[in-house]
Formats: structure tokens, C-alpha cells, sequence
């Protein structure tokens, strides 16, 4: 049980950093800048809670930095017309090296920089912090923006055929852009539960988050509640290499590797599965 | 060359001056707003790679490992595959690299290291190649497949630096020293700059060859274009898969194993860290043309390079140098600026 | 009394240095059908494109009811009401037809929810008015051509579109669609709408235009009213001289075709999952000097019968044969290695690259030494380009990509690269889609060529004017059997091979 309870805890920041990339990714867009974007709202949020003393107005503020970072990116990579994914590199390197110099200057400290007399927000009995009944209630938004509305019909069209999209008047760089801003704002509070949860910022906390929540959304098969599953199969098999570590007395690096090689894992099963229910088809020389 | 490609080449270098100016303004603003000797810290900044043979000559030796990860990536993406794992890879083939070294004390210096560079190589091919193949098996996105690898493997390496391999007489977290038999030539005393920038280059000019000038580069061009065309044409695509992942890391681990021959002689922990990532920048500002893969890798040593002097001589932190040189890579491959610069240029003309 | 005007439009390209348009007037009058006509490369689609704001005129005017509009995007185009099918349909293959006929302008409830009970509703009373067959809830990917057509047109209509521009849209249809087509057209011009139709079919020009402008080399030569001009004064005026298409049927009339086989497929079926069968035991042979023809109407088997024979696809039964060698799921690899030859119906996708440069495109096939030990003869590739362009008379940089080719310029690549292979057999699948006549009729000269050279041919097509006017032995495929094996002997007409098409009469 202890397993699950923690694996719901660790899935939520994938979780909330694959919804947001969601819409890019369906925009037809590769953003690799999750990363940078959940690390500027990890610093900004803990910040600004600290600043302000309020939880809610500390992370909403820490939140809107996080998607004036996207909006700067989004409109380089789409109105200057850059590379994306150099430009997504950029963002990540901007924000973790933004970050450190900023902590440095403000702070006095490059490394870590701990913020006490924080009070978290907690759920009613279960022991579940606010963040993950946001990103619950952010699934079912997202499905229902996606599938239900006439922006998400655009964002779609967008992704699959922008040239159709164009021909018809709209502007495909729009719908892009509006799905950075949303992958932004998602990602700033996937980075604000970082920080918050340890009351502490430390350089580079995302660690790689915001590259595994790109794969959280290949697995899930782009829709909002393969996503769900698929972050709680990946929260679980770091729960589980967490307990391992504490049972089998594996070294640390063997036990970090684990959740990267059960992905692999689980991808390729997945897709055996899914050749063997479908067959047939053209084939492939 | 004929005209267009001449035109291409000017205008690239106006383009790259325009950002490179922009990023001199926000540096000296960024500099202003965080250090006390702002100036010096400018100057050393954009100048210092050239101030000294040391620095000229490791900012040098900094772009060889990139001119091969450029290669790999590009190499990989004119077959239209993202090779994501780069990290891996090179760090793979820098530890192979330097295991096969130890594990062969008797061997002559040029035997011995080319065995070494050829199984550390052959360790990251076979790494990148398994992305290719559980694609073509099974229709595995090869991106997601490379990089979750890769990061599996980085740990693994870690692991065998940190515990099986260390050298437990040194405070650093390595292996021990390979034979100096093994060490490639230096050329620009003090600095580390070895004769593997030769290597480099000559690696650059035969992918080129391979990519344009053979049958075997326009056929993978073909199948990264439009694969069902390249099947109707007559071409077996499924081999333009794992090949040029092997390819691409075999180009990583090459980059990792002249890093320890030319440069390390040992390996670290983390040490070739950001040389994959890198790599990847590095094909795309040379917009995965193999040639233009060594000047673009010249440049991003030189933004490195230039933010280790600054941090040398002034109180500047390293990360300032990460900042700038992300605001560089932020408009380097922008056609807007680039296409505006053609336009005036042949308003001009 | 013109409706709406373009005046002295021009548009230069600077990437290929092409004049697409210069100078060019055009008016189009209410509730006419105006075509527009001219050779592959003319700048039709330019001309259009400017017209729907895709593209920016360099020069010129555009006047609507007398006044001056400016067009600088398609939003402009349809404030303006103007809407536009493109040669190559711009649907998006995964919505349905309701979601991208609605698109850009969906109706939604409580100003936020797409409502999509209103979308279809909208979608079938416009059906219903204009008596189109498309189910709105299908999706777009899995409809036949002429269907996609239909959600094309419908889309301009729910838009309430007053000027439609139509670029090529019959060059893929079949005749009966066609027909239908045209049916539609009419009553759209009856109820107020002005219709600009690009065309290659002269037929078609003369049948239902009110009024054509003739194009050439960027220039509109002239228009002229129904009955003015005659077929062959307009194919005076769009090539200088008169093309023919069909000069003698030159078939091998009563000619039997024994003994040696080229080509051969035994009982060949297609079975994917347990519902009907794609392909149904498919016997048909091709002997040295046969043209052999595959007719069909969509949907029944021939695109799967093509990618059987060109090694794309395998079989689920049956056996093929060349030469009396057992080739059955041979590799496409194996197909080139034989040396066939094979156009493709898909030129865009399967028969070209359009990223890839004309030469890249042209060289796929390795022969006449290419390459010598994996390395690329630049020299001898040069030639054979160069060598290519000029017999073909294609309009293109070979060192650009070929997407920047007009839509006939690709084509003609294709059959350049195919036709320059030294072979006994050859696949041509729908040969003359969007070509115009005159590259049309060099087509079907080489085709007989092969014929009279002692090779087999054989024939995919849904243009039965072609099937009669080359095949010596016609095959007519309905739901993936053969529902007659036909021979071209002059006696043949349309209505019999249409009956079998559609099934009224079969064959055992
Ligand atoms: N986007 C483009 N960039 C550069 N050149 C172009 C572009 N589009 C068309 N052209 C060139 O302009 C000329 C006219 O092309 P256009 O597509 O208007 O011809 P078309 O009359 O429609 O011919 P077709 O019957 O073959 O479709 C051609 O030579 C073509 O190569
Ligand atoms: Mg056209």
C-alpha cells in the first residue's frame, strides 16, 4: 500500500508536465523545454510562496513566470522561426543556468537553499498533497478541452495537417503558441510540487522530469488518461526501486537505472502487443 | 561549390555575427546586473579563448569531442532518425575506451589504442544500434527508445566509475591512468589540445563522402525523406535503420574514446557530460551538413571556452556562461534573421 | 456584367526564378462556370492561389463587385466568400467529415462546448439541399477520393461561399463521378454560386464551361464564351497545335495472345480479418506486345490489385509468375531487380520524394552506371538528368526539391524515371492523372511503343476512354473479383464495360 501511496506522490509531477506537453505534442510541436519550464516554476513558486506567505498566490505568481518563459520561447521558436528543438535546448540550459545565477545573487548560495516556516498544503485524510488532486482534476479538463471544444479540434488539426489548417484562414503558429503557453503553465506547477514538497530549491531539481514526461505521453498514447496510466506504471516503478534499494541492497546507480530500462521494457511490450492484435497491413522491407 | 552554397556560407556568417553581437549586448547587461568588475569580465569573456596558447588551444581540443557527436547526429538524421541517446553513448565508449586500455599493459601504444578506440566504439554502436532495431522489430519510437537507454546506460557507467573500476588511491571519482603509451601526441603545450583533432576532421570529410558522394548516403537521404519511395524505388529500407544508429554510435563512442586517448587519459565521473546534448546542437546549427559540423562545433567550444576564462579571471559564475550562451542558441537557427539578412544583402547587390 | 476581376497579376518565384503569372487578367461573371485551361506548368494553380490569398501577388489588383478588396490570407478569401478545393485535398485524415467541414467555424454551445449534434445537423441539410452522399460521421481517411471531394465542396458550402474554386477535380475521378460532379456544379450555379474550374480535359471544357480562359507560359492567351471556340481550335491555343488523343485505336484487333506469358497471376486473394476478401482469386496473364487493361470503380480492388503486383503488398493465396519463375511475395528490392518498370497512382507520395531534389528523384533506380562500387557518378548522373529534362520536357531545376514543380511537372518526372528503364514489362497505373493533353498523348504513344516493341504492359486505370482507346484484353474488377475478362477487339463500348463495373453483369 505504502508502495502505491508513494507512487501516486512521485507520478504527479510527470503527470502534470505530460498534460501540459500534451497539447504542444498534439499541436504538432516537439517541446523538450518541459524540463526548463518545471525548473523556472519549481524556483519561481518557492520563491514567491516564501516571499508572499501565501501558498496559493506563491505558486500562482510562480506559475505566471513559468508561462512568461514560455511565452518567450514560443514565440522565438515560432515568429523568429528557430530550430525547435535548439531552441527548446536553450530554454533548458536558460533555466537551469537562470536559476543558479539568480539563487546566487539572491540567496548567496549555488546549491541548495532551503526556505523553513513553509506550511504545506495537505489533503483531508488520505496524506495527498494538493498538487495531486489538481492534476486529477487536470486530466479530465485536458480531456475535455481536447476532445470537446472547438480549440481542441484546432489544436489537433494543427498537429495533424497545418497546411489544412492554413488553407482555411487560421493560423496554425497560434495554436502552437497557445500550447506552449498551456505546457507552461502546467509544468510551473509540476516544478512548484518539487520544491514545495522538500521546502527546498536545489539546482537541477527536475532531473530529468521534464524529458521522462515526454515519453509518459508517447506511452500514453497521447490522450489525457493513457497519460494517467501511464505516469502511475512509471511512479510505481520508481516506487518500487526506491523500496528495492532499502530491501536488496542494490548500489544507488543500478537502482537509478531501473525506472529507465522498465520503460523501455514496457514500450517495447506494448508495442509486440499491439503488431500481434493488429497484423497484416502493408508490409515493412 | 556553385553559387547558392556560396551564397549560403556568407550569409550564415553575417547571421551568426548579428546573434553573436546581440549576445555581446546581453552578456555586457547580464555582467553589468551581476558582477562587480563587469568589464574585464565582458572582454574575457568574448576574447579570452584567443588571449593564451593554453586557453586557444583547449578551446580547440573542446570541439573535437563535439565535431564527432555532431557527426553522429548527423549522420543519424539524414536517415530522418533523432538519436537521442548521445549521452550514453559517448560516455559507453569513453569507459570501454579506457577499460580495454588497462586491460592490455603489454600491448604497443598504436595496437593497443586502436583496439581500444575500436571496442569502445563498437560498445556505443551496438548501444545506438538497439534503438534501430527494436524499432524495425517492432516499431518502437527509435527517439524515446535512444534516450531512455542512454539514461539507463549513464547510470551503469557511473557505477562502474564510482565502484568497480575506481582508483582507490585517487580523491577523484575515476578509474586510474591508462599507460601513457596510449596518449595521443600533444600539439599546443600547456594545453590538451592532441592530434585527435586530426582524426576529427578527417572523420567529418569521410562522412561527407559517404553521405553525397555514394550510393549508400543518397539511398539512407532517400529513406529519411519518404520512405514508402525509397521501398517503391527499390531500396531495402529496413536497413537504413539500425545501420546508421550503429553509425551515429559509433561516431559517439569515438568522440568518448579520443577523449581519453587526447585529452583525460582516464575516466571520470560525469566527464563527457553535456557532449551528447551538445552534439545534437551542434548538427542543427550546421543544419546536419558534416562539413558544417566543424565550424559549428569550433563555436560552441568557443562560447564554452569563453565562459571558463571569464570565470577564471573574474567573479562570474559558470552559469552566467550557461545563460548566454542559451540566449545564442535561442536565435542561432532563426530563418528570419537569416532570410533577412539575404534580402538585404541582395537588395544591396 | 464581372463580378469579380484580377488585373495585370504577377508573381515571380524567386527560388526558381519562375514568371508563374505575368500580368494576368481574368474575370469571372455570377452563376457561370468558368474553366480554366492551359499546360501543366501554365500557372493555373498560382493564379488561383492568389486569388484565395495563399499566395502574394508581386504586381496586379483584385476587384470584387466594382471595388478593390486585398487578399492577403484565406481568412480575407473567405470573408470575401471566396473558397477553394486544392488539386492535392487539404482534409485532416483523422476528423470526420462533419469535424472538418465545421472546422474554423464551429458551431459550439454555451460559447465554449463544440457542439457536434449542430455540426452534423448543418452537415446533412447540405447534403440534403445539394444531394451529396457522404455520411457526416465518417472519418475522412477511410473515404474514397470522390467522397473526400464531396467534404471539399461541402465544406465552401457551409462556409456559404459565393465564388468556388475547383483545381483539378476530375483528373482523379472516374466518370460516373465525374458525371456526378458535374451534376452538382450545375445546381450550385443555379442557386448563386460562380464556379472557376481548372481543368486537362477538353471534353469537359466544352460540356459544361460557359466560358474558358486559356493559359500559357504565365499568360492568359484569351477566354471565350461556349461555342465559340471548338476543341480543336483550344488545343491550338493551349499547346499551338492540335493534340490527339486517340488518333486510331491502333489495337491489335482479333489478335490472339498464345502460348509465352510475361507476366501471370494465379488465383491471387487478399484476406485481411474474416470479412470479405480485398482480393478474390485473381487470374490474368500478360504476353509479349499485350496491353492489358484493370479497370474497376473505387473501392474494388484495384489500388490493392496495384500493390500486389508491384511487390508492395503480400498475398494471402495465389501465385505470380515471370517468366515462368515462381515470384510469389517477392520483395519490391527483387521487383527493381527484375528490372519492372511501374507509375504508381500515387505519385506524390509513392512516386516521388518531394522534399528530395528532381535529380535525387530521378536517379531511385541504379542503372546505366550510377555508381561503381558504391560510389556516385556525378557525371554520368548529370547527363542522364540533363538527358531526362529535355526529352520530357520538364520545367524544373534539377538541384531544387520537386515540390517547387507544378503539379504535371512531377508526373512527367515519374514517367521519365520509369520509362528510362530497359525492361520486358511495365506497370502503369492511372498514367495520365493531371497531365495535360499533350504530355497525356506522349504517354500513350510510349505506352504503345512498348507494345509494338514486343513488351507487356499492364494497365491500371479508371478512365475507361483510356482502357478502350490502348487495351488489348480488358479486366473489369468488382468487389475484388474479376467480373469479366473482355477482349478489345473494336466492338467493345463504354456501356458494356460499365455494366460489369458495377456489377449488373459478371463473368464465371
Ligand atoms: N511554391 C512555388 N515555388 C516556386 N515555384 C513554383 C511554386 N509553385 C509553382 N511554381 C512554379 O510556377 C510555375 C507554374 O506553376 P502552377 O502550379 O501554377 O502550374 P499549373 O498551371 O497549375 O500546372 P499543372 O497543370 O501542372 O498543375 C511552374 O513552373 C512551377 O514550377
Ligand atoms: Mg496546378
Amino acid at each position: 500500500m505504502k508502495l502505491v501511496h508513494d507512487a501516486v506522490t512521485i507520478m504527479t509531477p510527470f503527470l502534470l508536465a505530460a498534460l501540459g506537453g500534451l497539447f504542444t505534442e498534439l499541436a504538432g510541436t516537439l517541446n523538450i523545454a518541459l524540463e526548463g519550464f518545471m525548473l523556472i516554476g519549481a524556483f519561481f513558486s518557492i520563491v514567491f510562496v516564501s516571499v508572499t506567505g501565501s501558498m496559493l498566490t506563491g505558486i500562482l505568481l510562480g506559475v505566471l513566470i513559468t508561462v512568461i518563459f514560455a511565452f518567450i520561447f514560443g514565440a522565438v521558436s515560432l515568429y523568429l522561426k528557430t530550430n525547435i528543438f535548439i531552441t527548446g535546448l536553450a530554454a533548458n540550459l536558460m533555466a537551469s543556468g537562470l536559476t543558479v545565477v539568480l539563487s546566487a545573487r539572491f540567496f548567496g548560495s549555488k546549491g541548495v537553499v532551503t526556505f523553513s516556516g513553509l506550511t504545506p498544503l495537505k489533503g483531508l485524510h488520505s496524506g495527498y498533497s494538493f498538487f495531486v488532486y489538481t492534476s486529477w482534476l487536470l486530466v479530465v479538463v485536458s480531456w475535455f478541452i481536447i476532445y470537446h471544444t472547438a480549440f481542441g479540434l484546432r489544436i489537433r488539426g494543427t498537429g495533424i495537417h497545418p497546411d489544412a489548417v492554413s488553407s482555411l484562414g487560421l493560423r496554425p503558429s497560434q495554436y502552437k503558441l497557445a500550447a506552449i503557453l498551456i505546457s507552461g503553465a502546467a509544468c510551473g506547477l509540476a516544478g512548484a510540487m518539487l520544491t514545495l514538497n522538500v521546502s527546498a530549491f536545489v539546482p537541477g531539481i527536475t532531473a530529468g522530469r521534464g524529458w521522462i514526461a515526454l515519453v509518459v505521453i508517447y506511452l500514453g498514447d497521447r490522450t489525457p488518461w493513457g497519460i494517467l496510466a501511464a505516469s502511475f506504471i512509471f511512479g510505481l516503478s520508481i516506487s518500487f526501486s526506491n523500496y528495492a534499494q532499502g530491501v536488496l541492497n542494490l548500489p544507488a546507480d543500478i537502482i537509478l537505472s531501473f525506472p529507465y530500462i522498465l520503460t523501455v521494457a514496457a514500450m517495447t511490450v506494448y508495442q509486440i502487443y499491439r503488431i500481434k492484435r493488429k497484423g497484416g497491413g502493408l508490409q515493412h522491407r | 561549390m556553385n553559387r547558392r552554397e556560396k551564397e549560403n556560407i556568407i550569409v550564415s556568417f553575417w547571421g551568426v555575427l548579428l546573434v553573436l553581437g546581440a549576445s555581446l549586448l546581453f552578456a555586457a547587461v547580464l555582467i553589468f546586473l551581476l558582477s562587480s568588475e563587469p568589464l574585464p569580465a565582458v572582454k574575457y569573456f568574448f576574447t579570452g579563448p584567443f588571449l593564451s596558447r593554453y586557453f586557444f588551444g583547449n578551446m580547440l581540443d573542446a570541439a573535437v569531442p563535439l565535431i564527432f557527436t555532431g557527426l553522429g547526429i548527423s549522420l543519424a538524421f539524414k536517415a530522418s532518425l533523432f538519436n537521442l541517446g548521445g549521452e550514453g553513448q559517448i560516455y559507453m565508449g569513453a569507459l570501454v575506451t579506457t577499460v580495454v586500455c588497462l586491460a592490455l599493459p603489454e600491448f604497443n601504444g598504436l595496437a593497443g589504442g586502436l583496439t581500444a578506440l575500436a571496442a569502445g566504439s563498437l560498445a556505443a554502436g551496438l548501444l545506438a544500434a538497439l534503438s534501430g532495431y527494436l524499432k524495425v522489430k517492432w516499431n518502437v519510437d527509435s527517439m524515446i527508445s535512444s534516450f531512455l537507454l542512454s539514461s539507463a546506460v549513464v547510470y551503469g557507467v557511473n557505477f562502474f566509475i564510482t565502484g568497480y573500476f575506481k582508483d582507490p588511491s585517487s580523491s577523484l571519482l575515476s578509474t586510474p591512468f591508462i599507460d601513457s603509451r596510449y596518449f595521443l601526441p600533444h600539439l599546443m603545450n600547456p594545453s590538451t589540445l592532441s592530434t585527435s583533432i586530426f582524426f576529427a576532421l578527417g572523420g567529418a570529410v569521410i562522412i561527407y563522402f559517404l553521405l553525397y558522394r555514394t550510393r549508400w548516403g543518397y539511398e539512407m537521404t532517400m529513406c529519411g525523406l519518404n520512405p514508402e519511395f525509397a521501398r517503391y524505388g527499390g531500396v531495402n529500407v529496413s536497413s537504413y535503420v539500425t545501420m546508421p544508429f550503429f553509425l551515429s554510435g559509433l561516431m559517439h563512442g569515438l568522440g568518448g574514446g579520443f577523449a581519453v586517448l587526447g585529452t583525460y587519459h582516464m575516466s571520470i565521473k560525469g566527464f563527457t557530460s553535456g557532449m551528447g546534448w551538445g552534439g545534437i546542437a551542434v548538427a542543427l546549427i550546421a543544419k546536419n551538413n558534416p562539413l558544417g559540423v566543424i565550424p559549428a562545433a569550433l563555436f560552441f567550444a568557443y562560447l564554452n571556452a569563453g565562459s571558463k576564462a571569464a570565470m577564471l579571471h573574474t567573479d562570474v559564475t559558470f552559469e552566467v556562461a550557461a545563460v548566454v550562451e542559451a540566449f545564442v542558441f535561442f536565435f542561432i537557427t532563426s530563418e528570419v534573421i537569416f532570410s533577412f539578412i539575404r534580402r538585404k544583402r541582395r537588395s544591396l547587390l | 456584367m464581372a463580378y469579380l476581376t484580377m488585373e495585370n497579376i504577377t508573381r515571380f518565384y524567386r527560388d526558381n526564378h519562375v514568371l508563374a503569372n505575368s500580368n494576368v487578367d481574368f474575370e469571372l461573371r455570377r452563376n457561370e462556370i468558368h474553366a480554366l485551361v492551359g499546360e501543366n506548368g501554365a500557372g493555373k494553380t498560382t493564379l488561383m492561389k492568389i486569388l484565395y490569398g495563399l499566395e502574394q501577388p508581386d504586381e496586379g489588383r483584385i476587384f470584387l463587385n466594382g471595388s478593390e478588396v486585398f487578399i492577403r490570407s484565406p481568412l480575407d478569401a473567405n470573408r470575401y466568400g471566396i473558397g477553394m478545393v486544392h488539386q492535392h485535398f487539404r482534409l485532416i485524415p483523422d476528423f470526420t467529415a462533419a469535424e472538418n467541414i465545421i472546422f474554423g467555424m464551429e458551431p459550439k454551445r454555451r460559447l465554449f462546448f463544440l457542439n457536434r449534434r449542430e455540426a452534423e445537423e448543418m452537415v446533412r441539410s447540405i447534403s440534403d439541399q445539394f444531394g451529396f452522399d457522404v455520411d457526416p460521421s465518417a472519418v475522412v481517411k477511410n473515404m474514397t477520393v470522390g467522397e473526400k471531394q464531396q467534404v471539399e465542396i461541402m465544406r465552401m458550402l457551409y462556409r456559404n461561399d459565393e465564388t468556388l474554386i475547383l483545381d483539378e477535380p476530375t483528373s482523379v475521378l472516374t466518370g460516373r463521378q465525374i458525371e456526378s460532379l458535374f451534376y452538382t456544379l450545375k445546381k450550385l450555379t443555379r442557386a448563386g454560386k460562380s464556379i472557376i474550374l481548372i481543368t486537362h480535359k477538353l471534353n469537359e471544357v466544352l460540356s459544361i464551361a460557359d466560358r474558358v480562359s486559356v493559359m500559357r507560359q504565365g499568360k492568359v492567351k484569351g477566354t471565350y464564351r461556349r461555342g465559340e471556340v471548338d476543341k480543336k481550335e483550344l488545343s491550338q491555343l493551349i499547346f499551338g497545335r492540335d493534340v490527339q488523343f486517340f488518333a486510331g485505336r491502333g489495337v491489335s484487333s482479333g489478335h490472339k495472345f498464345a502460348g509465352k506469358k510475361i507476366f501471370e497471376l494465379k488465383n491471387v486473394s487478399i484476406r485481411s480479418g474474416d470479412i470479405k476478401p480485398l482480393l478474390d482469386s485473381i487470374c490474368l496473364s500478360v504476353s509479349p506486345g499485350e496491353i492489358v487493361g484493370v479497370t474497376g470503380a473505387a473501392g474494388n480492388g484495384l489500388r490493392e490489385l496495384e500493390d500486389v503486383v508491384s511487390g508492395l503488398r503480400d498475398l494471402s493465396g495465389g501465385q505470380v509468375f515471370y517468366h515462368g519463375e515462381d515470384i510469389t511475395n517477392f520483395s519490391v528490392h527483387k521487383f527493381r531487380e527484375k528490372g519492372f518498370a511501374y507509375v504508381p497512382a500515387d505519385r506524390m507520395k509513392r512516386g516521388s520524394s518531394l522534399q528530395a531534389s528532381l535529380k535525387q528523384n530521378l536517379i531511385i533506380i541504379n542503372h546505366d552506371g550510377f555508381s561503381r562500387f558504391g560510389i556516385l557518378n556525378r557525371r554520368r548522373i548529370n547527363s542522364f538528368v540533363s538527358k531526362k529534362l529535355r526529352q520530357f520536357s520538364i520545367d524544373g531545376n534539377p538541384d531544387l526539391p520537386l515540390h517547387l514543380l507544378s503539379g504535371g511537372n512531377i508526373q512527367k518526372t515519374v514517367l521519365a524515371r520509369e520509362l528510362s528503364i530497359e525492361t520486358d514489362f511495365i506497370i502503369f497505373s492511372e498514367p495520365t492523372w493531371g497531365l495535360d493533353s499533350a504530355a497525356g498523348e506522349y504517354v500513350y504513344k510510349k505506352i504503345r511503343t512498348h507494345r509494338d516493341k514486343g513488351k507487356g504492359v499492364l494497365l491500371f486505370s479508371s478512365n475507361l476512354d483510356e482502357i478502350l482507346g490502348l487495351a488489348d484484353t480488358v479486366f473489369v474488377l468488382f468487389h475484388g473479383r474479376i467480373a469479366g475478362r473482355l477482349d478489345n477487339d473494336g466492338s467493345l463500348t463504354k456501356e458494356l464495360v460499365g455494366t460489369y463495373m458495377l456489377g449488373l453483369e459478371i463473368d464465371e
